[in-house]
Parts: C-alpha cells; sequence; structure tokens
C-alpha cells in the first residue's frame, strides 16, 4: 500500500516535471522553433533568456515595482468596492440584487475599450504623467476587479445555512450581530473564490493598462517596446517576468486561503 | 411562466405587477445609469475646451453611429464599424471555436487516461496564472500575421477554462451513476454518450461564459498593435487622431456591447440546448 501511495505521488510530480523538462530540451535544441516555423530571434533559446534576466536585473526590477503598485492597488480597491457593494444590495435586497446584474455586465466590457476613457479622465488630475497615469492604471484594475468580489461576496452573505437566521431571529439578534456574527463569517469563503479570479485579472489589467497609459513604465509596456524596438530576448525576460508576477501573486494567495480557512474551521 | 397568467385584468394591475418585477430593478439601474452619465456630460461640455474626449452626449455617440456623414473616404460610420466588427467578431469566433474543441478533447483525454491527467492538469493551473494577454504582441511577431494571431490567442484563453470546467463536470458525476451504468453493462462509449457528456454540459457553458468575453477582448487588443480594420485598429487610428473622436466613443459602445452581448448569448444557447435546467441552475 505504502509503496503504491509513493509511486503515485511520484508520478504526479515526475511526469508534469518530465513534460517541462522535454519542451525545454525542444526549445533549447531548436526543435520547437523549425515546427513553429520561427527562428532564433522571435523566439530566443531559454538560456539567452535567463542571461538577459540575470544581466538587467535591476531594471527589470524596478518595472515590476510599477506594475505590482498598479495590479495590488487595483486588486485592493477593486476588492473592497465589491466587497462593499455587496454588503449595500444585501441591505437592499431587491433593488441590490438587480443592481448586481449589471455590476456582473460591467465585467463584460472589455479593457482594452476602458483604458483609454479612463486615460482621458483623469487627464486633469495632475500634472506630473506619472501620478495621473498611475492612477488611470489603478482605477481600470479596479473597475476590473470589482465585479468578480460582488457578485461572490453577495452570495456569501447571502446563502446561509438553512435555520441559522431563524436561530439568530430567536436570539433576538439585532440586524448588526446577525450581520457581524453570520453574514461576515459566512462569506469569508467566496471572498477567496472571488479572489481566485481577480488575482490573475488584477495582473492581467495591469499589463494591459500599460500598453495605453501615457507614462512608458511596467512589465506590459516593456514588453511591447521591446519588440517594437526588436529586441526579442529582453521582450521575453519581460514576458518571463510577467509569468512570475502572475504564478507568484497566486501561490501567496493560496497560502493565505489556507492559514485563514484553517484557523476558521478549527 | 406562472407569470403568463395575470391573477387580475386591467392596465393598473398588470402596471403594479411589471413595478415589482426583477426586469423592472434592472430597467431602472440602466435608466439611472443614462441619467448620471447625461449629467455628468452636461458639465464637461460647460466647463472642458474639448468635451468630445472626455464625455460626449450618448446622443452625440448614437447620432454619429447613424449619422450618413462619410468618415473615411466611402464608408459611414456605420458600414466602417460594420466591416471592422465582422473581422474582428470573425477571427474572435474562429479562435473562440477552435480553443473550445482543443479544451474538450483535452479534458476528454485527461478523464479517460490518469498520465494524460498528471502532465496535463498542473500546466492547466499554471496558465490560468500567466497573463496571456501580456504576451499578444510576442505572439503576433511569432505568427507574423494579425489574422492568424487574433485566432491563436483567442484560442488559448478559450481553451484552458473551457478544459477545466468540462472536467469538473465528468468528476461531479456520482459514484452511484458510474455503478448504475455498470449494471446495465454498458462500455466505456456508452458510459461517456449517456451519462458523463449530458453531465458536463452546465460546467461547459460555465466555461464559455467566462471565455467569450475574453476572445472578443483579446480579438480587439491584438488589433490595437498593428494596422489593418477591426476595431480595435480604429480604436486606436481615432486615439492618435486619424478619425473623429466620436469614432473611438462608438467602438467604446460596440465593444462593450458585443462583450454583454457574447455572455447573454452563451446563456441563451444554454437554455435551448438543456431547457431541463432552466430551473436548477442559478447564475
Amino acid at each position: 500500500m505504502r509503496s503504491k501511495k509513493w509511486l503515485g505521488m511520484l508520478s504526479s510530480v515526475g511526469l508534469p516535471l518530465l513534460f517541462g523538462v522535454v519542451i525545454f530540451v525542444l526549445w533549447q535544441t531548436q526543435i520547437l522553433h523549425s515546427w513553429m516555423g520561427t527562428d532564433t530571434i522571435t523566439l530566443p533559446l531559454p538560456t539567452r533568456i535567463g542571461e538577459i534576466i540575470s544581466q538587467n536585473n535591476e531594471s527589470i526590477g524596478s518595472q515590476i515595482k510599477m506594475t505590482l503598485i498598479v495590479a495590488l492597488g487595483g486588486l485592493v480597491a477593486g476588492s473592497l468596492l465589491g466587497y462593499l457593494i455587496a454588503v449595500i444590495a444585501t441591505i437592499f435586497r431587491k433593488w441590490g440584487a438587480g443592481g448586481l446584474t449589471i455590476v456582473s455586465a460591467f465585467n463584460a466590457i472589455p479593457i482594452v475599450a476602458l483604458a483609454p476613457v479612463i486615460n482621458n479622465w483623469t487627464r486633469d488630475v495632475s500634472n506630473e504623467v506619472s501620478v495621473r497615469s498611475t492612477m488611470a492604471k489603478i482605477i481600470v484594475v479596479t473597475i476590473s476587479c470589482t465585479a468578480a468580489m460582488s457578485v461572490n461576496a453577495f452570495r456569501g452573505l447571502t446563502e446561509l445555512k438553512p435555520f441559522s437566521e431563524d436561530l439568530m431571529k430567536s436570539y433576538a439578534a439585532s440586524k448588526v450581530t446577525v450581520f457581524l456574527k453570520l453574514r461576515l463569517p459566512n462569506s469569508l469563503p467566496y471572498v477567496f473564490t472571488a479572489l481566485r479570479v481577480s488575482v490573475p485579472a488584477s495582473v492581467i489589467g495591469a499589463l494591459v493598462t500599460e500598453y495605453f497609459a501615457e507614462d512608458t513604465v511596467g512589465v506590459g509596456r516593456q514588453i511591447r517596446e521591446n519588440i517594437v524596438k526588436g529586441q526579442y530576448p529582453t521582450a521575453w525576460a519581460y514576458i518571463a517576468t510577467a509569468c512570475a508576477i502572475g504564478i507568484g501573486m497566486y501561490i501567496i494567495l493560496m497560502l493565505v486561503e489556507r492559514a485563514v480557512l484553517k484557523r476558521r474551521r478549527a | 411562466m406562472t407569470n403568463a397568467k395575470p391573477a387580475q385584468k386591467g392596465f393598473l394591475p398588470a402596471l403594479k405587477r411589471f413595478a415589482h418585477s426583477k426586469k423592472m430593478v434592472t430597467l431602472v439601474w440602466i435608466l439611472g445609469i443614462v441619467v448620471i452619465w447625461e449629467i455628468f456630460a452636461f458639465i464637461v461640455a460647460a466647463t472642458k475646451r474639448t468635451p468630445v474626449n472626455v464625455l460626449p452626449h450618448l446622443w452625440e455617440i448614437i447620432g454619429s453611429f447613424f449619422s450618413d456623414k462619410k468618415v473615411t473616404g466611402k464608408m459611414t460610420m456605420i458600414e466602417l464599424i460594420g466591416t471592422a466588427c465582422g473581422e474582428t467578431l470573425s477571427r474572435a469566433g474562429i479562435g473562440f471555436l477552435t480553443g473550445i474543441v482543443l479544451g474538450y478533447i483535452l479534458a476528454l483525454l485527461m478523464n479517460l487516461s490518469r498520465v494524460v491527467e498528471k502532465i496535463a492538469f498542473p500546466y492547466l493551473m499554471i496558465i490560468q496564472m500567466i497573463p496571456i494577454l501580456g504576451m499578444a504582441p510576442i505572439i503576433l511577431s511569432i505568427t507574423g500575421d494579425i489574422n492568424s494571431a487574433r485566432i491563436v490567442i483567442a484560442a488559448i484563453l478559450t481553451f484552458y477554462p473551457v478544459s477545466t470546467n468540462v472536467l469538473a463536470g465528468f468528476r461531479s458525476v456520482e459514484r452511484e451513476k458510474h455503478e448504475l451504468m455498470y449494471s446495465y453493462a454498458a462500455n466505456k462509449f456508452q458510459l461517456y454518450t449517456k451519462t458523463l457528456i449530458p453531465a458536463c454540459i452546465p460546467y461547459f457553458f460555465t466555461g464559455l461564459k467566462i471565455s467569450a468575453p475574453m476572445a472578443i477582448t483579446a480579438s480587439i487588443l491584438v488589433d490595437t498593435l498593428q494596422g489593418g480594420n477591426g476595431l480595435g485598429c480604429m480604436l486606436s487610428q481615432s486615439l492618435k487622431g486619424g478619425m473623429t473622436r466620436l469614432v473611438f466613443w462608438d467602438i467604446v459602445l460596440i465593444s462593450a456591447v458585443i462583450g454583454i452581448l457574447s455572455f447573454v448569448l452563451m446563456g441563451v444557447i444554454e437554455r435551448l440546448l438543456c431547457p431541463y435546467k432552466r430551473n436548477r441552475t442559478s447564475d
């Protein structure tokens, strides 16, 4: 039994790893290039990309900082706003539920259309290009993170365990107590469901709005600028960075989720 | 269909019922948004030098859409946007369909073979965390052609939500149903066509609802990276001053509408395909 379990674990780590290694070898030996009909200029070898990253880690670091400010700022603002909307919708149930339909419709609006509009609106906020551009980017990310949170949090605040609301009523609990002791804790798992959607969305939002921003900073903008300049290895270095940001933020979310929900269950 | 049978006849009770219905709530919200937009548009028109850049009136946007003035050499606005829409949507559509087929096949393979699942599942998780849209410029330069780039990115973005959701659908089938099929001596083909595939349809559509607006966003984004006739190309041309600013607003409005419509369309198709789910699914 024990050896079988070991074999299972070994294969679930080993097989994907093996697949990754195969891809790496195909890439490095340029077999991948001939399959995709491309060359080492547009698709540089992994070792070359690694080289570029290690040579430029200082400037890449500063670009990461710019992108993280936008992604995290928008994520926090959007999630808080989304939760607030959900709370208001819970209080005014009938009108709130309809409002949530509208909010989730906003989610289907392409970021590409949103970014230039917000750029126009923030033009008068500050004379500093970097300030107003960062603000515009954060607003776009905020909007793209709001819907997921408000819809999920609303479900968490309203889909209670059967009879728990009646129990609270039998305690003569006030609405505030019901909210704090019942609804709020009940919504916690739903908040994490929302974050699993909006954390990757915030990174994507940050990268895409950078394309349209006045200020030419950030990881996403660097990908585009370097491709325009024909510096493909540098562009790939930034793509690798973008992927690392996405994966890193998701892993942090998983760790936080595990810590928070575990304590709650205990 | 209880709503169709009025309890009381007459105009006033009907109006009253409508005032309490869900549609009414949505309608009021939409009207509210329009009113707020217009109030701000009046403020902007009074205070800004170029109001059309910041917030034009809604009627100006809609009016420009239907006006018969020539925007470019020989096309009116509606023709221009029509062709651009067709261009962008057809590429997004091809990519979307490719993504659906590939995603479904992968989910099937993963459910049929443990080895495939063990190899592919971690990568499916990772691809969700990777900002694919951020890679749009490099995919454009690898494919070298804007049309294939649009298709490839739309396909990638469709592929993984479909795949993960369909797999979850296969897994949602209870043990008892498997045992029942076993007792019927059903073969693998029958097990899939009679039990697993019908069971995964709602999950499949959840995947489609996520990916349809994303495929359109992707297509428009790729447009903005290079010249051509897509919606995104016109968006960036208008921003640079190549056309009037109202073109920009038209496209913002149109892309918002088609984004929302694509989501709604998936729900409609779902209801047509499995009407028996109507009362049970709640999203």
